[in-house]
Formats: structure tokens, sequence, C-alpha cells
């Protein structure tokens, strides 16, 4: 026990050169620019958050709103400015707290465009806010803003590693089932597409190289955090990385995740490859710091006790909320009750046909909705396939309608108090085929939000 | 000592024990083999599926985009323009020689060119979709007030998105049909009415003007892209291969399935769900079915790779569904989708025109052939989108 005890207080408290944790932070600020200005670039602002006139928000987020054209543009405006004070060091401290607030906003106002890679990137920002990143090789140490250090406590380089080790492992597990181990699914559909790649285009047309990226991923995910921890090893598995996640990217409209974690796994490498590179960036800048270098660690804001008791809450959640699908019957793949947040990527291939119907309590009328009078294709396109967002949708549907007097072209009176939601919806999992996904006859407008089991899903027929 | 010895000792048997069961396992009697009928090496003696050895045709993109190009899209839009300058011809000929012979040519080159647009309405993408050529050519229900306003003015700009529901077919559907108004009759009104006659020649001169544009613009540039444009991350937005599935689900969802049948059938018209008898395509012509038939007969030549000319079979959807694999109920998609289509047209047989009167004479018979439409939408939309791995819009993606 003691042993454990003192294990944990190593990784916890040891003193660590501040290098690798300079590198990831100048790394990630690049990467998080380019990132920000590639989705500017595209247009995507107005696309994902002024264009639509409703927006799927998470379940006690509902007050996020992505203002108007003037107001979210000022919060791309904040993140763009802020990635590069972050690479810079420059105000790290506000940048990284803007960083982390506007990010996770943008995030919150719309789960159509959830990606595990945003959410990764919204932990990470968030931990930033804690580390003493800009200690060295920065503007605020370089202005006097800072001390200057050459040395932190361990715990803030070895969280970013649990976060990254979270990530793989977690993506690996969620692998090991039976449609992606014995049935190759989806990759088996996926290559089919995929014949026409240079190079390995020949490759796809073999059944056997599905089960080889099948197994191959699975295997990668579950270990590579292990191998790159070992020092013998860490340049083949880095050799791995670029391999796994180029080939992802080459294969994949996965935007810029693989670039992200090829540049992120890079915190695994020696304190002395970290150093070099601080050396080499200091070397070419040439800067001299007015501060002098104390090469000691601050005392620390928090006592280790309480360090130790946040670090663990926040592992404890990362461990659990992964695990919480366990807390719900039937097929995880069809139902998705826990499915977000749990590093589940390129797992499912879905793909559904939602028909709203409104009825009017009384008298059996009941009006065809048509999404697209709501929804952007993208927006219909998530909602048709996960069960929370089309309760959602039907809400909304609901609240549109309710207290409401229409007078119809034919002069027919319709006066609803309280309208009933229902839906057809048609759902395919893996090309096996669509068929009924919840039960058309259930009230949609009478069930609540929440996190309990949603029984108006239909069981998958195989 | 020993008891190290001992332990492994036991290893070794436990592992020779599993070995054993490994090799029992591959050599069990029954035969294994690839029992997928669309793979290459299908084995169709096997009784154990192995499909882990399957091997599969590689599935040319390219060829399939190449032969729906050549054979269909670029024929049928050569059909299109041609029909639309036999228009322009007959309508010449009726205003040089207004006589009763030559309206009825006319009218009968107005329907050969409808139908010819029928063949291409759902190549919903690309050029088509960048002017929205729909909306040039067929829009309905027509603007008869907007038309005879401009005819009264004498003064109007048909390249205005306002004017668009008093130009194309619809309008000419309106122009050559006026209700309570013989053959006799109409030639009196464009012999008196100047304006009229050159409000007639005018839209179709609108008509031919995108017919010819669209043609120029898919035998220049625009092929080459389509037939090669498929990027390798998979059929991503943007990709020839999305853009044409994309087109064809929109178009036949929104313009034929509700457009055609849906919407007068009051199916879209709110609660009362009141049918809206004007709002058939070619209402005053008083005849909608051989529209609606020969839009879907096209669209089935369309995804099973047709010849347009020929009907004969090539590389098109319905393999690269196959390719894939897709099924649906146990039965191949591709084939559920020819079956439905099947039974749109078996359906739609049974109904008379005027579709106007139909919809409330014979409301039942029309329901019917509405859900027939109906069905094949998620078909279309969740089935065959998913099978083909078309990304509804372009951006990044989880992979889900």
């Amino acid at each position: 026990m003691t042993e454990i005890k003192k294990w944990l207080h190593k990784l916890t408290f040891s003193n660590k050169s501040i290098a690798p944790l300079v590198v990831f932070r100048i790394l990630f600020g690049i990467m998080m620019f380019l990132s920000t200005l590639r989705f500017i670039l595209n247009g995507w602002v107005y696309d994902l958050y002024i264009q639509p006139s409703y927006f799927f928000t998470y379940l006690g987020f509902d007050w996020v709103k992505p203002f108007d054209l003037y107001g979210i543009s000022l919060l791309f405006g904040l993140l763009l400015l802020s990635t590069l004070f972050i690479a810079l060091g420059f105000f790290y401290r506000i940048s990284s707290i803007v960083f982390f607030i506007c990010f996770t906003y943008i995030e919150l106002i719309d789960k159509t465009n959830y990606l595990n890679h945003y959410y990764f990137i919204s932990l990470v920002s968030f931990l930033l806010m804690f580390l003493p990143a800009n200690k060295a090789c920065s503007l605020d140490a370089y202005l006097g803003f800072t001390s200057k250090q050459e040395k932190v406590q361990a715990w803030s380089i070895n969280i970013l590693k649990f976060q990254m080790a979270v990530v793989y492992i977690f993506a690996g597990l969620s692998k090991l089932n039976y449609d992606w181990l014995i049935e190759a699914q989806p990759l088996r559909n996926w290559l089919k597409h995929q014949t026409d790649l240079p190079l390995i285009g020949d490759l796809m047309q073999y059944e056997f190289t599905a089960y080889l990226f099948s197994w191959g991923g699975a295997l990668f995910d579950l270990f590579i955090v292990f191998i790159l921890i070992n020092n013998r090893f860490r340049i083949y598995g880095y050799a791995m990385v670029i391999i796994f996640h180029g080939l992802t990217a080459v294969m994949f409209p996965i935007g810029v995740f693989p670039y992200v974690m090829i540049v992120s796994t890079l915190i695994f490498f020696s304190t002395d490859f970290h150093k070099n590179i601080v050396a080499w960036i200091q070397g070419r800048i040439s800067l001299k710091s007015k501060t002098t270098n104390k090469g000691q660690i601050n005392s620390p804001i928090l006592p280790k006790r309480s360090t130790g008791i946040i670090l663990s809450i926040y592992i404890s959640i990362q461990l659990l909320l992964p695990l919480r699908y366990l807390a719900y019957p039937g097929d995880l793949f069809w139902t998705e009750q826990g499915y977000r947040f749990s590093w589940r990527v390129m797992l499912i291939e879905k793909a559904g046909y939602a028909q709203f119907f409104v009825h009017h309590p009384e008298n059996g009328m009941k009006k065809r909705i048509d999404n697209k009078e709501y929804l952007t294709p993208q927006q219909e396109k998530m909602m048709s396939t996960q069960p929370d967002m089309i309760l959602q949708f039907a809400h909304h549907l609901r609240d549109e309608y309710s207290d409401t007097v229409i007078v119809e072209a034919n002069g027919v009176e319709i006066n609803i108090k309280e309208p009933k939601v229902t839906a057809e919806v048609y759902v395919s999992l893996f090309n096996k085929g669509s068929r009924l996904f919840i039960d058309p006859e259930v009230n949609l407008s009478k069930i609540n939000r929440g996190f309990h089991h949603k029984d108006w899903i239909l069981k998958n027929e195989k | 000592m020993s008891d190290i010895i001992r332990f492994q000792t036991n290893t070794r048997m436990l592992k020779a024990f599993f070995f054993g069961i490994i090799v029992l396992l591959s050599f069990s009697c029954k035969k294994k083999g690839c029992m997928d009928e669309n793979a290459v090496n299908y084995d169709a003696d096997a009784e154990v599926a192995d499909n882990a050895t399957c091997t599969y045709e590689p599935f040319e993109k390219t060829q399939m985009l190449t032969n729906i190009c050549d054979n269909y899209i670029i024929p049928a839009y050569t059909n299109f323009n041609e029909k639309n300058i036999a228009l322009s011809n007959s309508a010449s000929g009726f205003s040089s020689n207004p006589t009763v012979d030559a309206f009825e040519a006319l009218k009968q080159t107005w329907k050969d060119a409808l139908l010819s647009w029928q063949q291409v309405c759902f190549l919903d993408f690309g050029p088509a979709a960048f002017v929205i050529l729909n909306n040039q050519v067929n829009i309905y229900p027509v603007g008869t007030d907007k038309i005879n306003n401009n005819i009264n003015l004498g003064v109007y700009n048909l390249d205005l998105a306002d004017n668009n529901d008093a130009k194309g077919y619809q309008a000419l559907d309106y122009l050559l049909h006026q209700p309570g108004m013989t053959d006799e009759d109409h030639v009196t009104y464009f012999m008196s009415n100047a304006n009229a006659m050159t409000y007639l020649t005018d839209v179709i001169d609108n008509i031919n003007y995108w017919s010819n544009y669209i043609l120029t613009e898919w035998t220049g540039s625009y092929k080459d892209s389509f037939k090669s444009n498929s990027t390798s991350e998979s059929n991503a937005q943007g990709s020839s291969i999305s853009n044409l599935v994309n087109g064809l689900c929109y178009h036949y969802e929104s313009i034929i399935r509700k457009g055609k049948v849906g919407l007068p059938l009051g199916a879209f018209n709110g609660f009362s769900q009141q049918e809206m008898p004007d709002r058939v395509e070619c209402y005053y012509h008083q005849e909608s079915l051989p529209f609606l038939v020969e839009s879907i007969n096209a669209m089935n030549k369309y995804i099973n790779g047709a010849s347009y000319n020929t009907g004969e079979n090539g590389l098109g959807l319905d393999n690269y569904m196959d390719h894939v694999g897709a099924t649906q109920n146990s039965n191949s998609l591709s084939s559920v989708i020819n079956s439905q289509i099947d039974e749109i047209i078996e359906k739609v047989g049974q109904l008379n025109d005027p579709l106007s009167n139909e919809i409330i004479v014979n409301k039942p018979a029309v329901n019917e052939a509405y859900s027939a439409l109906q069905q094949l939408v998620p078909y279309m939309k969740a089935d065959m989108m998913s099978a083909l791995g078309v990304i509804v819009t372009y951006q990044d993606n989880d992979g889900d």
C-alpha cells in the first residue's frame, strides 16, 4: 500500500523539467490557431451557428445560444486571438481561460456538431488553465509578467499524459465488440469505397483488409500508450502513431483530429527531447529574459492534499463517464444512450429518416412536418438517428404548436392547446436495412428529457 | 525447485491443449468458405461462413460515373435541348402562320419537351443546382395573373426570380390550354394579341436559353470534372457521387413525391389536409400522370446505370449498392429499390387523369400511390445514402 502511495506521490509531486509542458503549450496553441482558422475559412461559422433556426442544446445548457452574427464572430475572434496568445505564452492564464470558455461555449450550442476531438480539446484547454505552462519560453516570462521556473510538479505533465491515455484506451475498449471484431463493421463497408485510393487502394477489395484494419486499430488504441511511455520502444510507437493517424486522415473526412493527435502524443517523449526543442526555440529568437531564473518551484498555491483530491476527482470522472452506458439496457449502437463523451470514434455506420406528425389532441387531425423548415441537412441527418435529438425536436414542435389557433386556407379553424407529437423514424445500422426506430404511436410531447432509459426506442430486430 | 518444473510442465500442457483445440476447430468437418454471393470467390458448397477470406472486384467509381455521364446524362440533356429547339421551331411556325394545325403542332412539341425535362429533372446538382434549373423551367402553380399582367404591359424581365412562376413549361401549359377556350379560340387569341404572341415566344426562348446553357456546361468543362471528381475521403461532399445522390434524393423527395402528388393530395396541407387540385403539374392541360410516370421511369434507368438511348444496362448505383452488400430485410437494397419503383408505377397506373379531379373522386387510390412514393424515401435517404457512404454535408465527423 505504501509502495503505491509512494508511486502516486512521485507521479504527482516530484519535480520535473518544465520543457514538455512548454512544448505542449506552443504546439497546442499553433494547432488550435490553424484549426480555428480553417473552421472560419470554410464558412462553418455561418453554416453551423447563424443559418440554423433551431439548436439542439445539451440537457442543462439550454441557456447557451449562438447570439447573432456579431456575437458569434466576436467569440471566434477571441478564440483565434487566444490561440496565438497561448502559443506565445502571452497573458497565458487569461488566454487559456478565454480559450476554454469560448471553445466550450461554441461546442455547447448544438450537439449536432459533437465530435470526440472537440470534447478532447475542451478537456485539454480546461487542464491548461491550471498548468504553469508559461513559466518558461514565453512572453510572460520574458516580459516579467510571471516568474520563470525550470521545474514543475510532475502532475502538471502527467495529467496531460493521463488524458491522452484515456482517449486511446477507451477508444480501444469500445472497439472490443462483436460488430467491430467479428463482422469488421463498419470498416468493411467503408473500405469498399476506397478501392481507388492511390497505392493501397488495391488492398481494399479483400475482406481481409477490413479485419486487418479493425483488429489493428483496436490493438493500436489499446496499447499505443504503453508503447509510448516505454523509453526503448517509444520511437517505434510514434512511427505507428504517424502511420495510423495518417491513414485515417487520408481515408476519412475527420478534419484536423489526426494531426492534433500526432502532435499531442509528443508529450510522451523524454524530457531531453523537449529540452532540445526549447533550446532550439530559444536559440532562434535568443531571448534574454528580464527576470532571473529561479530554478525553484514557487510555493504552490494549493497544499498537496487539495491538489491530490482535485486530481483524483477529475481522474475518477474521466474514468467513469465513458462507462455510464452500462447503466442502460439495450444495444448501445442502436439506442446511443451514454454514447457521447466516451471516445467512441468511427464505430458505427448509421443513417435515418424521420417523419414527424403534429396531432390535434381531440379531433384526430394531424399535420405532416417538413423537417427542412426547421433544420439544416446536417441537423436533420444527426437528429434522425439519435433518440435524444428526436425527442428535443418533438418538443420544439410541441412548443411551436401549443396554444395556437391556425386558420387554414380552406377556412377551417384549428385550435390547439396541447398538441400530440409522434414520429415515424426509420434507421439503418451497418447497412443492414432501415427499420422502425421508435414507437410510432408514442406521444413524444409528453415524454421528459433526461438521463432515464428511453423505453420508447424499439428493439433492433436483427 | 521441483514446483517450478511442475508449473512449467503444466503450462506447456495447457498450451498444447489450446493448440490442439485450435487445430481441431480449423479442420472441423464442415466446409468453410466465403459465403457472400457478391464476392469473387463465392463458394456455393461452403457450410460455414469464413467471410474473412472473401475477395471482391474493386468497384471502379470513375467507370460508373463515366457510364452515367456518357450514356445517360449527356444524351438526356442533348435530347432535352433538341426537344426545346423543336418547341422553338414550332413556335416560330405558329407565329408566322397561326393556324389550328400549327397550334396543335405547338402543343405536341410542348408536351414532348416537358417529357424530356422529366428525364433530366433529377440531375439536380452541378450546373443545374447552381442556377436552380427547376425553378427556371418548371415551377407550379403558375402565376396566371402575373402572366396576364406581363402580357398586358408588354414589358417584363423573365430573368427576374419573381417571374419564375410566369415562365417555363407551366406558363405554356396555361397559355396553350386556357380554360374554356377551344384551339380556334387560342389561335384567334394569339392572332389578335401581339403581346401574347411575343410573350409565348419569349417564354420559349427563355427555356431554350436554359436547355442550351445546361448542355453547354455539361459537354464543356463539367463533364470531365464529374467523371474524375471522386475524392479519396470516401464520398465526401463535393465528390461526384455525393452530388449525384444528394441531388437525386432531394429532387425525388421534394419535387417528385411532394410536388407532383403530395401537395395536390393535401398531404402537406396543414391539419385539415384539404386537397389542392390546382397544385398539380399541367393543371390546365388536365393531364399530369404521363409526366409523373416519365420522371419515375427515367429515374429508374438512371439509378440502374442504363443507357438513355438503348436502355442497355451498365454500371450504375445499383451495382455500387450490390458491391457494398447493402441489404434491406435480407434482400439486396438494389432489388428492394427496383421493386418499390415497380410498385409506384403500378399504383400510379391505376389512376386516371385529370389528377386534379382524381384526388377528389378517387382519393384512396391516390393515397395508395402516394404511400408507394413515400416508401421509397427512406430506402433512398437512409439506406442508399448510407450504403454509398454519402455524407450529407461536408463537415468534420467522427465517422458515425
